[in-house]
């Protein structure tokens, strides 16, 4: 799971989870990576499969994909 | 989707990341034992329930001689906040996330906070210090959280927050500035406590250095009382409660070498031995903190890195310590107050309620 979505909300981010859960698809939430943000949120880590999604996701604030070395952010807010 | 944006952040690197947050903790600790050899009351390095309700009584929000004064602490933790997050590019001015409902969560916070006698920070500090009451209030912590979590779940959500102006973002920085001015010039028009816990305080540079200090580093890894519990029952992700048990190591040290180590519940410095209110008290400060996303500290730590709507947090809790004085709800040595019971069950309703009306339906944007 090498695809990160971040939220400006906890519930933002369950309903993106349960949404590629309810698909079959791998996403699992975690504290957002300290890099990505100075908040206490959350985020939900995913494989490429999930990534067509991402545009129905709400309060999104951005999707970044997990490099070896750091974030490529691929998608902000919409 | 292909379309690159920007390049963001180095990739943590878990046991750099886990040794910050310990050595956070363990500085967090240690300052507090050297507060309390400066002068602050036992067991309260750091408390920022209490220190606001200092500062409220200062300003004459509230008449309760013993707990008046301009805390530096508090001052410093919100300006090193800020400076951090300005060297780290990580200032977000931004808000409007259900303001009016934080003030009020803010609010009960502290009548909970004043119930037991000190924020999450002092439980952890009283806990080091040998006081078995804040145990107690520990467990009463972890049930609150536990609940604002079966609340996360059920999909509660104050909504999102949005980008506002830096002005806005940093007018609690001025606000501290003021304060610190206030504290410094020392004029007739503010009250400072001659007896009681508002009396006993360390040296203003000193208070003031440990916030920055503890500010800075609080930015640098989140450090936060409630969101440790909260990541470890949600993701089993321990980082955050790393700072929490390395708060309690350092200072327990450093009580034990100081001799300010007093192992059992009758007789602690600023606190009291009822279990039950002990219990009560902390559930609804961690119930509220869950719903806030954070506990005092990270408020303060928050609201000093932009976010408007955790200094509207921290104002509630501001309003809500001079509430508890007028309206004696504050417990003192001697046990809680008739009038302080019910303020923490009408919390706890009001919480709750709070909680079952920000419940948001299943939605998506198709």
């Amino acid at each position: 799971m090498n695809y990160i979505a971040t939220f400006f909300t906890h519930y933002g981010a369950m309903t993106f989870q349960r949404l590629l859960k309810g698909q079959g698809k791998a996403a699992r939430m975690s504290p957002v990576p300290r890099a990505l943000s100075a908040s206490c949120g959350v985020c939900v880590r995913f494989d490429g499969q999930g990534l067509s999604e991402t545009a129905e996701a709400v309060d999104l604030e951005g999707v970044y994909q997990e490099t070896e070395t750091g974030y490529l952010q691929i998608d902000s807010e919409h | 989707m292909a379309q690159i944006f920007a390049v963001k952040g180095k990739k943590d690197v878990k046991n750099k990341k886990t040794m910050w947050m310990v050595l956070a903790g363990l500085v967090v600790g240690s300052v507090s034992v050297a507060l309390v050899l400066g002068g602050n009351p036992k067991n309260m390095g750091f408390c920022i329930a209490c220190f606001v309700r200092d500062i409220a009584g200062s300003v004459g929000m509230h008449q309760a001689a013993a707990v008046q004064y301009i805390r530096p602490e508090i001052i410093g933790l919100a300006l090193g906040a800020l400076i951090m997050s300005v060297a780290g590019k990580e200032f977000r001015a931004q808000g409007g996330s259900s303001p009016m409902t934080r003030f009020v969560l803010g609010f009960f916070v502290m009548v909970g906070a004043l119930m037991f006698l000190g924020c999450p920070l002092r439980m952890v500090l009283r806990i080091a210090g040998g006081d078995l009451n804040a145990v107690v209030g520990l467990a009463g912590f972890v049930g609150g959280i536990l609940l604002g979590i079966l609340c996360l779940n059920q999909g509660f959500s104050l909504r999102r927050t949005y980008a506002q102006s830096p002005l806005e973002g940093g007018m609690i920085s001025a606000v501290n500035l003021a304060l610190l001015v206030l504290v410094v010039a020392a004029p007739p028009v503010v009250l400072f406590s001659a007896e009681g816990p508002g009396s006993m305080r360390a040296p203003v540079w000193m208070a003031l250095a440990a916030g920055l200090i503890v500010g800075a580093l609080a930015q640098k890894t989140r450090l936060c009382m409630v969101g440790g519990l909260r990541d470890a029952v949600l993701f089993r992700d321990f980082y955050l409660l790393y700072g929490f048990i390395a708060i309690i190591a350092a200072a327990a040290v450093g009580n034990l070498v100081t001799g300010n180590f007093s192992l059992g519940f009758a007789g602690q410095p600023v606190a009291h031995t009822d279990g039950l209110w002990n219990f009560l008290g902390m559930t609804l400060v961690g119930f509220a903190s869950v719903l806030l996303g954070g506990c005092p500290l990270r408020q303060l730590i928050l609201a000093g890195s932009g976010n408007s709507d955790s200094a509207v947090s921290v104002l509630g809790m501001f309003v809500g310590a001079a509430c508890c004085h007028n309206f004696k709800l504050a417990s003192s040595a001697d046990g809680p107050t008739p009038n302080g019971k019910i303020a923490v069950i009408l919390g706890l309703a009001v919480v709750a309620a709070v909680a079952a009306l920000n419940i948001q339906k299943q939605k998506s944007k198709r």
